[in-house]
């Protein structure tokens, strides 16, 4: 049986679904466990049960804040998510070892841009590249078609370079919660195989949370 | 039985905000399944909505209706039918969550699905 995690979810404060809930749902579906990623608040990551990380997701527009950010919140949490969206911070973020997560790389719409360099830079990091499936959901027509362009366009640079794709609901509500199943399925429309939905559900983000990733870096580089 | 193409028979929950009546969600779910596949493959996937029904008492253990029904479609479609599923935002304004549970070749296997998590809840 293999454990599913979903990675990325924002609960009370930020919105008005209590983390137990979120839970309960989310464990319900098949998950076995769940990191809450806030914007720049790591007050409600206390461990409730052993399904609960501590994350946050950094959500700024200047470099240097981000770095500050950073460094802030390095060390504290389990996930370290940057909210990506335009090319300046997308690749600070791909840049820095210690980020583990670069959330919605093409924006929420869509807007973003990442190129081949900036994902070498997320296969050298160890920094995983997320796929929010949440953005197909919520869109219409052309704007999911375009996002779904972009979304198949960065995969397929991330299969070349052999980074780390995950994917995660983004879910600000339990009605946001995918079940793992439906996950692959709509993983399957910017073209990832079934196999690689999979890998990017159970294995990636476990080796997240253990930090198996960064380990394995810095063996190599020794 | 050759001339016959096989289908597959979805046994889907629903989470939502409020109580929602089979017509409303029979009309989304083609609205998802349109927007996501076109016509052809709206026309091609093959739905039907067997049946659906609230379920009287949660058993999620939080403050949302629930209910479950049975969807049928091409058996070569069953991946596609459940993303159009998973893309479903809304109904009429009111927030939902929709998964599959499971997924059976006969009617009678899905109804057994059915009342076997019904029993269980």
């Amino acid at each position: 049986m293999l454990n599913f995690f979903d990675l990325n979810v924002h609960a009370y404060p930020e919105t008005d679904m209590s983390v137990e809930d979120m839970l309960r749902v989310a464990k319900r579906y098949g998950y076995a466990g769940i990191a809450i990623t806030n914007n720049d608040d790591i007050s409600n990551g206390n461990k409730v049960s052993n399904s609960i990380f501590r994350g946050v997701e950094i959500r700024t527009n200047s470099v240097s804040e981000l770095k500050r950010k950073i460094k802030l919140y390095y060390g504290k949490v389990s996930v370290l998510a940057v909210h990506g969206g335009s090319e300046k911070i997308n690749k600070a973020a791909l840049k820095d070892f210690r980020v583990d997560i670069l959330a919605h790389p093409c924006g929420e719409k869509g807007e973003g841009e990442l190129s081949h360099v900036m994902v070498r830079y997320a296969a050298e990091n160890g920094v995983a590249i997320d796929f929010n499936l949440n953005a197909i959901i919520r869109s219409k027509r052309s704007d999911r078609a375009r996002i779904l362009r972009k979304m198949r366009e960065i995969f397929k640079i991330a299969r070349k370079y052999k980074a780390m794709p995950i994917i995660t609901s983004n879910a600000h509500s339990v009605y946001d919660l995918i079940a793992p199943r439906e996950m692959i399925a709509l993983a399957s429309l910017f073209g990832m195989q079934k196999e690689e939905a999979v890998h990017a559900l159970s294995d990636i983000p476990e080796g997240i949370l253990e930090k198996r990733w960064k380990k394995e870096r810095e063996v190599e580089v020794i | 039985m050759k001339n016959r193409e096989r289908k597959r028979y979805l046994v889907f929950e629903v989470i939502s905000e409020r109580e929602i009546d089979k017509r409303e969600l029979l009309k989304e779910i083609w609205r998802s399944v349109y927007s996501l596949y076109g016509d052809v493959g709206a026309s091609e996937s093959k739905i039907w909505l067997i049946g659906y029904d609230k379920k009287k008492d949660g058993d999620t253990g939080i403050d949302v209706s629930e209910g479950m029904g049975i969807l049928r479609c091409a058996a070569y479609k069953v991946e596609e039918v459940r993303a159009a599923l998973a893309c479903i935002y809304s109904v009429n304004e009111a927030r939902v969550g929709i998964r599959v549970v499971g997924i059976s070749g006969t009617i009678k296997g899905a109804t057994r699905l059915t009342a076997l998590r019904k029993s269980k809840s």
